[in-house]
């Protein structure tokens, strides 16, 4: 803003059309989904009130809970994994390796590929009678795992396909918070006799906590939004044992056309993201000072 | 302010212009009547489909038809949204099981009135197909095919294992089968029981078909409670688990993409699918096989089957001439439809049964029978969550080898409770 000037009309003018489709697809939607929650509603037929009742009704509603298990499980399994992954492809671009900007690269490569390209890629791999991993294992005379049709491995198949394609996100940000850190503390430590893995736990990880935060946070809404990647991949298979929650809440709103109930179950699910992030924002907090 | 005023004068310009054009085209429906339509077929059957309106548009000076394809995926979605909205087609694809979810809520035409005023020749359609587009006397759409499960031999296969007849009971498949495996080593029935890329839906269509073919139903007459807890439910479900875990001839986990892809590769002897997959087959090289109507494996014939139906949004009810336009689209497109069973699906005229081009199709005349013991699914809105529900119970069931009494007590208590949501 230009000293002295109070006139902001122009600041809003230039903002409005970003504002007016961040209120009409974002806000408008948000709010009149809560709306439809209280009723039901079927899109074709006129509203009916019901109160409380969609909520009420969810929590008896064992699919539900069996979803919001599995969608759960999913976060467990694959955001500490992530982190894990995305700090060490951090640590490597930024070291002394004469294959780090390869590295950096082909990790990050992955990431540009669309989910539905990924995860057809992967649904091949994994492919009980014709994919390659199958076919390897027949190499050294090892029956063919089901690996997404089987339900002990069905949530592990997808979880690591969910590694290849998103480690590379974290480590961009890892990455770039690595960089801030000053060189002359690493040079410091370094002429102190400090060893690489001393170095790593004393200075890297206490130094790039706000990112690490920044980083779980993300990567924890991201796990808990995971749909795509099963549906394409397991279609929620082998019977149900991969449902996630918001591949039920979509069944049950598009192809059953219950839209309040459907709308309901994304209001709790967006209660427990919001519950978690501000949790994992509060330990981040307390850990810094 | 030079800059500007041009802005302005261009922006005056263009909308000048917009007005023009948008005269322009409303001199231009003089012309043929358009009827726009939206098909929500893809791949193999898009093709055929396609031929087909050319072929109409070819043939008609008239009326013009203009497609847009739909996503199978997000099809119902898309269409209920524009139904509601009324931005929906003038001709409009649904699944005959699908007519409740829109005839309750007046979304589609009533076609009975129109239908008789134009005389159209109602008694050439076949009898099932077309009381299955009809809800409380009145007719909500037209068939265009039935696609039911049917059975699919690989003749070379079982001349090898010494087979000379193809099963048309329970038994004679299982032992055929097990003649199969045994001789050749190949696998006895491809039918698929996981869910990977699609739903295991062939162990409910298949489950569905046994209740019928031995008097039973799967929804009371009036759709308000499930039927198949009992000893009919009990001999179809073991009929399943069995296949898999008692007599193995068909692998565990096998998936649908498997299934299909097992027989046209020459590996299995027997496939149970949609007449759909006919198209596939037959493309395969050196692959001798037959597709016929599933035998009656526990009882008397009857197959599940689905069947495409047309209709027209009630919205288009304003324009008399524009609906009888729309009508002889959809009567010229099931009177062809020996160019549609192309694709596999079943005509539902009785005079493209009898018609030369149809029978000098290979596999379809062999299997157009089916159409008779053809049973559409029951008519309620719950009906494609109850179907998918099932499929999920029923591939748990024959995954774990579960005790029939359980997964049907199960199966009902789930079914009973999805249908009272809908009440």
């Amino acid at each position: 803003m230009i000293p002295g000037n109070k006139d902001n009309r122009d600041g809003y003018l230039f903002a409005l059309p970003f504002l007016i489709v961040f209120v009409l697809f974002m806000i408008y939607p948000l709010i009149h989904g809560f709306f439809i929650s209280f009723f039901k509603w079927d899109i074709l037929s006129t509203k009916v009130f019901l109160g409380l009742d969609n909520y009420i009704k969810l929590f008896s509603d064992s699919k539900f809970y069996i979803s919001l298990w599995h969608t759960f499980k999913f976060v467990l399994i694959t955001t500490p994994v992530l982190l894990f992954l995305g700090f060490v492809m951090a640590l490597f671009v930024n070291s002394k390796s004469p294959f780090k900007k390869a590295g950096e690269n082909i990790f990050f490569l992955p990431y540009i590929f669309s989910m539905t390209v990924v995860s057809t890629l992967w649904a091949w791999l994994f492919q009980k009678q014709y994919g390659l991993f199958n076919h390897l294992l027949a190499i050294i005379n090892i029956e063919p795992v089901g690996w997404l049709t089987d339900p002990l491995w069905a949530m592990w198949s997808v979880s690591f396909a969910t590694f290849w394609w998103t480690a590379g996100f974290n480590m961009i940000l890892l990455s770039a918070g690595i960089k801030q850190i000053s060189r002359e503390v690493f040079e410091s430590a370094e002429i102190d006799g400090a060893s690489y893995l001393q170095r790593v736990k004393r200075i890297t990880i206490p130094l790039l906590k706000p990112t690490i935060v920044l980083c779980l946070i993300l990567q924890t809404i991201a796990s808990f939004n995971v749909f795509g990647q099963v549906y394409v991949m397991t279609g929620g298979g082998p019977y149900g044992k991969t449902r996630v929650l918001i591949q039920y809440i979509y069944e049950t709103g598009f192809n059953y056309f219950k839209m309040g109930y459907s709308a309901a179950m994304s209001y709790i699910l967006f209660l427990i993201i919001l519950i978690f992030s501000v949790l994992i924002n509060k330990l981040g907090e307390s850990n810094y000072d | 302010m030079k800059t500007k005023k041009l802005f302005i004068a261009l922006f005056i310009v263009m909308c000048c212009a917009s007005f023009i054009f948008a005269a322009g085209t409303k001199e231009m429906e003089e012309g043929p009547i358009e009827v726009s339509f939206w098909s929500l077929f893809t791949g193999g059957d898009g093709e055929y489909f396609d031929a087909i309106i050319e072929e109409f548009n070819n043939t008609h000076t008239d009326i013009q038809m203009t497609t847009d394809t739909v996503k199978f995926d997000n099809y119902y979605t898309k269409l209920t949204a524009a139904l509601a909205a009324g931005t929906a087609p003038d001709l409009v694809v649904v699944h005959q099981a699908r007519i409740r979810n829109y005839a309750p809520s007046n979304q589609l035409l009533v076609l009975d009135d129109y239908l008789e005023k134009i005389d159209a020749p109602m008694d050439d359609f076949v009898k099932s197909p077309l009381e299955a587009c009809m809800l409380d006397g009145k007719i909500y759409a037209l068939p265009l095919d039935v696609h039911p499960i049917i059975m699919y031999v690989n003749v070379g296969l079982l001349k090898e294992a010494g087979v000379n007849k193809i099963p048309t009971n329970y038994e004679e498949l299982i032992s055929a089968a097990q003649a199969v495996e045994k001789k050749t080593g190949k696998m006895g029935i491809a039918c698929d029981n996981t869910t990977a890329v699609y739903k295991a839906y062939t162990l409910t269509r298949l489950f569905f078909s046994m209740m019928h073919q031995q008097g039973g139903s799967m929804l009371s007459s009036d759709n308000s409670k499930a039927t198949f807890n009992n000893e009919k439910g009990v001999v179809a479900l073991k009929a399943l688990t069995d296949m898999v875990n008692k007599y193995k001839v068909t692998p565990k986990g096998l998936d649908y993409d498997t299934s299909v892809n097992s027989f046209k590769l020459g590996e299995a002897a027997f496939h149970f699918n949609g007449v759909w997959a006919t198209g596939t087959m037959e493309k395969a090289e050196g692959l001798d096989f037959v597709a016929v109507p599933l035998p009656g494996l526990v009882g008397k014939p009857a197959a599940w089957g689905g069947s495409h139906s047309l209709a027209i949004p009630a919205s288009k009810a304003v324009d008399e001439e524009h609906v009888n336009a729309i009508l002889e689209c959809m009567l010229w497109i099931t009177e062809h439809g020996d160019m549609w069973a192309k694709a596999g699906h079943i005509p539902v005229r009785e005079s493209v049964h009898k018609s030369a081009k149809f029978k000098a199709l290979p596999y379809r005349s062999d299997y157009a029978d089916a159409a008779a013991s053809f049973v559409a699914p029951p008519a309620t809105a719950a009906w494609s969550e109850i179907y998918s529900n099932m499929s999920d119970l029923l591939e748990y069931a024959v995954s774990n080898n579960s005790n029939p009494y359980t997964t049907l007590k199960e199966m009902e208590k789930r079914v009973n409770e999805i249908i009272a949501t809908y009440n």
